[in-house]
């Protein structure tokens, strides 16, 4: 081997190195909630005459397809949003014994375009969403099923991405990618069940 | 060792860096597949073994040098039949004494992270048995496609959690077969109601 063909491999070893660097991770990626979906709390929500108990079935979706990790991970959230709602009597993932309704809420994590605005999504911001910032759209659908009769409502909401040294989003509070995510789920939840409440899908 | 020699398996030791050995996440139930099975007129089930059939992986896949494993049994066998219990249960529908049962063979288990798509091929034979009698005998095969990516850190945790989603759309075929609500009727019934309550 001659000094040509040595310089030529020690380039490759070094740029499949720094390759190496590049994807492992290391660029600091910031997330943001976006503003726009109201803040629920229990204080809004109607009360119901009669709480009944419910069996949540709750999925975590990635673009449409089941994702196992994230639905184990959210699930415990979506059933504490559930029992602090006061909405049931009595709250579980399992078959609830007596006159139990059933809950589904599915969240389906979804790319999102430059028509987010026109797809419902993140109307929060006012900077354009190319570059170094992405944003994840999260659709929320949620029915409530009891004696025969089933109440649906849909909830969008979104998170910003931003990589590297890209500005933040004006007003917004940088969050670790768990807790933005934890927020985003919980703000799904309480938004669908005020919706169905407000259905009167638990007065029934 | 030369300076050359040096610098690659400094390369290879930082690619190898990565490498993970682990089983698929916990399996979640699927709330299509709960809808079908909670219907009132489908009995509760008993679940037997589950093995894999000859020449079937049922301990270790390959992907991208990392390793997805069976479940908790060290199986993938195993890990379907926790899962079925897992949408049983989710549905209301599992007696571990009843005299109904059904038992499997894995008859198929591939994943393939490629660049651009990633794809789970899973399949099983199930058989449900009534007092010791089958009453049902069916094999079926789920085929599972996701985004995939040129990055490794990408692409090994998507590749082992779409290996889940396979086995739920694989239960998900066994759940919505005709025959199967048929032969996992409870005595008496006429059938079932067209939508989940």
């Amino acid at each position: 081997m001659n000094v040509g063909n040595h310089a030529r491999t020690l380039r490759a070893a070094g740029l499949l190195l720094l390759a190496c660097g590049m994807l492992s991770g290391c660029l600091s990626t910031k997330m943001y909630v976006d503003p726009v979906l109201p803040q629920v709390s229990k204080a809004d929500i109607p009360v119901v005459p009669h709480p009944r108990p419910v069996q949540v079935l709750f999925e975590f979706q990635t673009k449409g397809n089941a994702n196992a990790s994230a639905t184990g991970e959210i699930k415990p959230r979506v059933l504490a949003v559930a029992e602090q709602s006061g909405l049931f009597s009595s709250v579980s993932d399992t078959p609830a014994n007596g006159e139990a309704g059933i809950l589904k809420i599915s969240i389906n994590n979804v790319p999102v375009d430059k028509n987010a605005a026109a797809k419902g999504f993140g109307t929060g911001l006012t900077f354009g969403l190319a570059g170094t910032m992405v944003t994840d759209g999260y659709v929320c659908t949620a029915s409530y099923s009891y004696g025969g009769h089933t109440t649906e409502t849909t909830v969008k909401h979104a998170i910003y991405t931003t990589i590297g040294n890209h500005a933040a989003p004006q007003g917004l509070t940088p969050l670790q990618p768990a807790d933005a995510v934890h927020q985003v789920a919980d703000q799904l939840t309480w938004n669908a069940l005020k919706q169905l409440a407000d259905k009167q899908a638990f007065n029934q | 060792m030369s300076l050359i020699r040096f610098a690659i398996v400094l390369a290879v030791a930082f690619l190898l860096g990565g490498c993970i050995s682990a089983p698929p996440p916990k399996y979640q139930p699927g709330i299509s597949n709960t809808q079908v099975l909670i219907q009132p007129a489908r009995e509760k089930l008993g679940v037997g073994k589950f093995n894999a059939a000859p020449g079937v992986e049922n301990a270790h896949l390959s992907v991208r040098g990392s390793s997805l494993n069976g479940g908790s049994d060290g199986t993938f066998s195993g890990y379907l039949r926790d899962a079925l219990i897992t949408e049983l249960q989710t549905a209301g529908k599992y007696d571990a004494n009843s005299d109904t049962q059904i038992s499997g063979t894995l008859t198929g288990n591939r994943i393939e992270t490629p660049i651009k798509t990633g794809t789970a091929d899973v399949a099983a034979h199930f058989i449900v048995t009534k007092s010791g009698s089958t009453v049902y005998d069916k094999t079926f095969s789920a085929h599972h496609e996701w985004e995939s990516s040129f990055v490794g850190a990408i692409a090994i945790p998507a590749a082992m959690q779409n290996y889940a989603t396979a086995v739920q759309k694989l239960l998900g075929q066994l759940f919505n077969d005709p025959d199967f609500a048929k032969a996992t009727m409870k005595s008496g019934s006429e059938g079932e109601p067209a939508s989940a309550p």
